[in-house]
């Protein structure tokens, strides 16, 4: 079946109204779920499971779409409006997307995290559609010492996210790195700084981390001041409410951007949607005009990371229809909910399957497009979410919070951590350590580690196979020359100066 | 005596845990017959934190931190931690409404009819909204 | 006669009584040691399924995640529940072998009521089609020719994945490298991308790469032929006497519940292993049935543990219990 054929056969049946209602339930239970933190995508999903056994597979599947886009949705939302991330790709939204809450401009952050979605979310499809099988083997080549390399340009980053002093934020990172070491070596199994509780066998969970320091960090901060605030301005007028056409010609170089990385990244089985917006959100940041203001409210730096997010579903779903391997959490379920229904995704997933691999294509064009559609009216009413006085909104935060984290794993232990890491945020904050680093050393310190050991194992313990390989090796040189940027304006300083001293 | 800057006393303390990474990381196998073993990195980033910090140390103070109002951010982070302490016992609906209670009451000095409207209000919607309607357990 | 017939009567209320003594009158939890979406979280929605389609219980099931500690932190919470009624685990064999290196994990499957056990996933050693070897006994060959060159991509040291290569290494004498990929997908792609030579993998995943040409299986861990690959050896057909070491699932319970009530979840259990949906279930995974109700399950507990605990040892691994 050649491509327009099977797509439209796709289209023809995710346009049924029983299907459309599906994709629109799917969306508005996504966006409630996925508001929580902690209930990212993957749970989400595995909670609404049961229900879709009962439906058709195409319909299922369509509603199964429309949820995964409501929740990333759902999470981008509290990122935005209450700096809480809703999984750990939501992160890096939180870094200008609350900041631009802040000033005023919470419902053009919004909207354009719907807009980079859906264009990166289609370019992702398209990308599937259109290059699927090469892509694949390409991603085949990738392997530990490449996923090296990628950590440590992800690593890079950890420069550019810098602010003011270099060294604070090399901490934070380090910090970081150490957090994610926290639990049992996978090779092995040795238990590494447990302190002796065994609810951190298994490490930290990222989301614990990341809502205590971001979001009662962010709480905490505020409390300091006794006057009854507004929490954040209120959106005032259209300008305000929705992305205006400026916004859209600034963001023009953050859709690619967004689309492409989340795109290829997703491939990468293994590599998920937080290092391609990471990724996204630093080649952003180096490459724009304004990037001294990244971090205080700039809207390419929230569309940046959005539409990487949503382009690394489609990357994704890569290996996963065409190899049968899950590219990320989200894809291993829906692998899961595949076989349940008694299909096999694999190598021979589409030759056996045309009409319901297309049915799944054409579902996520149209989750995309619904999520368009439903959320973009619904952007001032979030917004007005603002509108609620400090006394009651920050007490909410905090119990959505609590719940959140406690529904990832039922453990009140892991909301003990959650107040500690939340004293952990404000002390960041107070003493000026930039947070974002320390997130970044916690998700990829792991697979760092992960990746280097099995590269030096696989070469018997020679670092060389890090730079014979080309792909690893090219990586490897773009962190390098990441790291010596700084280095290099130290020493232009220093030179400057020394010519001013010398005249 | 010179005041000591923030950051000696965060450097001070980094440096002490990037002496106990590198401590525990000895306990470790650096190098195993199949690979690096679980004390290779920890060693690596141990000696980094304990180097940068040691410099923040060094290194000339930054701008003052300015601790007003911080009295009451711990504050706000004790009764958290109570709230967090207490829901083995008094379970989420309960300590999450003595703890809004008590920051609208105390923090934000508003009424007690206020505070308390506000804390049943807000842990009455959590009950409903979570196991009830979604079915996702509370703390 | 009136004696006779209150006697009949108190008989009739005492056998009634056994009878429906225990019956689950709320939603069951049922815990899991997985997040959701995770193996374990999956078998109990597919089994919650089954049980509804089948109508074997009068109540619903409820998915319990407990993360944490590689089962440690669910079995711990389910010997808390001493005596609770209404709950259940599914265990895997992390639950057994866990317990056997971290002396943090202090619970035991004979610290809890072992229920039944239900399947035993089977597993295949599997090459990539091009590769130089067209048996094991060829694989094994090589090994010995450059010991430690090459390598096998598989999960944790104490998974069964290294089991088997720790069996194998020491029946013939031969050594190859062993490196860990936290997702089943990282060890599929290492293998396919040339990365490593060899690597053990379900029958599930490994039909399909077959089939699209882009495995060879060496041979299979079981110990008969699976129905899916009847012209694959299994290991002691290939010439290697190494016990065949299964990946265990099954149903625990609460430490301390009555005597009916463990048998009537072995009832339930029982019925569930004979239902359609169920074997319908079985070929779909290519799981082998492994039903054992709770007494066989403790023997081979017991069984499968020392011999654990052996193979560990010889492994290098650190035994604490």
């Amino acid at each position: 079946m050649d491509v327009l054929h099977g797509l439209l056969h796709g289209f023809a049946i995710a346009i049924q109204p029983a299907n459309l209602l599906w994709c629109f339930v799917g969306v508005l239970l996504g966006t409630i779920v996925g508001v929580l933190p902690g209930l990212g995508p993957p749970a989400t999903i595995a909670m609404l499971l049961p229900l879709t056994f009962l439906m058709q597979p195409a319909g299922a599947m369509i509603m199964l779409a429309g949820i995964y886009y409501g929740a990333k949705y759902g999470g981008s939302t509290t990122s935005i409006l209450l700096n809480v991330p809703g999984e750990s790709a939501s992160v890096v939204t939180c870094l200008d997307g609350y900041q631009m809450a802040r000033k005023g401009r919470a419902g053009a952050a919004l909207g354009i995290a719907a807009i980079a979605s859906f264009v990166a979310g289609t370019v992702g499809v398209v990308g599937l559609m259109l290059v699927a099988p090469p892509l694949a083997r390409f991603a085949l080549a990738f392997s530990s010492p490449e996923y090296f390399g990628l950590m440590a340009l992800g690593l890079a980053m950890v420069v550019l996210l810098a602010g003011r002093s270099l060294v604070k934020a090399l901490l934070s990172m380090l910090v970081g790195l150490w957090l994610a070491g926290i639990g049992t070596d996978l090779f092995t199994s040795v238990p590494r700084f447990t302190f002796g509780q065994l609810e951190l066998l298994s490490g930290l969970d990222f989301v614990v981390v990341a809502i205590g320091v971001f979001a009662l960090g962010e709480v905490l901060a505020n409390m300091e001041a006794a006057e009854e605030d507004r929490v954040l301005p209120v959106p005032k007028g259209l300008r305000n409410l929705l992305p205006t056409g400026q916004d859209l010609r600034d963001c023009r170089f953050a859709f690619v951007n967004g689309s492409l990385v989340g795109f290829v990244v997703g491939v990468l089985p293994g590599a998920g949607s937080t290092i391609a917006s990471f990724i996204s959100y630093g080649i952003e940041k180096a490459f724009s005009r304004r990037r001294e203001q990244f971090g205080t409210g700039v809207i390419e730096g929230v569309a940046a990371p959005e539409g990487a997010n949503n382009a690394e579903t489609g990357g994704a779903l890569v290996p996963l229809l065409t190899l049968g391997i899950p590219g990320s959490s989200t894809t291993a379920i829906l692998l899961a909910a595949l076989v349940l229904w008694g299909f096999k995704p694999g190598p021979l997933f589409l030759s056996d399957n045309p009409s319901l691999f297309w049915s799944l294509v054409a579902s996520m064009y149209l989750g995309n497009v619904m999520l368009l559609v439903l959320n973009l009216p619904l952007v001032p009413l979030f917004a007005q979410v603002l509108r609620a006085p400090a006394f009651v909104l920050y007490p909410v935060i905090i119990g959505i919070s609590m719940v959140g984290v406690y529904s990832t794993g039922t453990s009140l232990f892991d909301v003990g951590l959650l107040a500690g890491f939340g004293l952990l945020g404000y002390l960041m904050r107070k003493l000026d350590y930039p947070s974002a680093p320390l997130i970044l050393g916690l998700v990829l310190g792991g697979a760092m580690e992960r990746a280097l050991r099995q590269s030096l194992m696989m070469s018997g313990g020679h670092l060389s196979i890090l730079v014979t390989r080309p792909i690893a090796a090219t990586m490897l040189c773009l962190a390098l020359l990441l790291l010596a940027v700084p280095l290099f304006a130290r020493l232009n300083a220093w030179r400057m100066q020394a010519m001013e001293e010398e005249k | 005596m010179r005041r000591r800057s923030p950051d000696f006393w965060s450097g001070l303390v980094l440096a002490a845990l990037g002496g106990y990474i590198v401590f525990r990381a000895q306990g470790w196998d650096y190098l195993t017959p199949e690979g690096p073993g679980p004390g290779f990195f920890p060693l690596w980033y141990g000696i980094a934190i304990l180097a940068l910090s040691l410099y923040l140390v060094a290194s000339p103070a930054l701008a003052r931190v300015d601790w007003t109002g911080s009295g009451r951010a711990f504050a706000t982070w004790a009764a958290i931690a109570a709230c967090v302490a207490a829901l083995k016992w008094l379970g989420f609906v309960v300590a999450f409404a003595a703890l809004t209670f008590f920051l609208v009451a105390v923090m934000y000095r508003k009424a007690m009819t206020t505070a308390a409207a506000v804390a049943i209000g807000i842990a009455a919607a959590f009950y409903v909204l979570f196991p009830l309607a979604l079915g996702v357990a509370l703390p | 006669m009136k004696t006779t017939g209150i006697w009949v009567a108190a008989l009739c209320a005492l056998a009634c009584a056994e009878a429906s003594a225990f019956t689950p009158t709320r939603p069951v939890e049922v815990v899991v040691h997985t997040g959701p979406g995770g193996g374990s979280d999956l078998l109990a929605r597919s089994v919650a399924a089954m049980m509804e389609k089948e109508k074997l219980l009068p109540v619903r099931m409820r998915v319990v995640n407990k993360t944490g500690g590689g089962g440690a932190v669910a079995a711990a919470y389910l010997a808390e529940r001493k005596g609770d009624q209404n709950t259940i685990g599914f265990f895997t064999g992390v639950w057994l072998t866990n317990p056997l290196v971290s002396d943090k994990a202090k619970v035991t499957l004979r610290d809890l009521q072992p229920i039944a056990r239900l399947v035993l996933e089977p597993a295949l050693i599997a090459v990539k089609a091009d590769s130089p070897y067209k048996t094991l006994k060829d694989f094994i060959a090589a090994a010995k020719q450059k010991p430690g060159e090459l390598k096998q991509s598989g999960g944790s040291i104490t998974s069964r994945d290294n089991v088997v290569r720790q069996l194998l290494q020491q029946e013939t004498g031969a050594r190859w490298a062993f490196i860990s990929f936290p997702g089943g997908g990282e060890r599929i792609a290492a293998l396919l991308g040339g990365h490593v030579d060899l690597m053990v993998i379900e029958p599930e995943e490994a039909g399909q790469h077959i089939r699209a040409g882009n495995m060879r299986v060496l041979a299979q861990v079981t110990e008969k032929r699976l129905a899916g690959f009847p012209d694959v050896p299994t290991l002691k057909e290939a010439g290697f006497d190494v016990p065949v070491v299964p990946q265990v699932r099954g149903v625990v319970a609460p430490p301390g519940i009555p005597a009916d009530e463990v048998a009537y979840w072995e009832e339930v259990f029982r019925k569930l292993t004979r239902s359609a949906s169920w074997k319908k279930f079985l070929a779909d995974n290519q799981f082998e049935d492994g039903y054992q109700n709770a007494a066989d399950l403790t023997k081979f507990y017991d069984q499968f543990t020392s011999q654990m605990r052996g193979i560990l040892k010889e492994a290098g691994i650190k035994v604490v219990r």
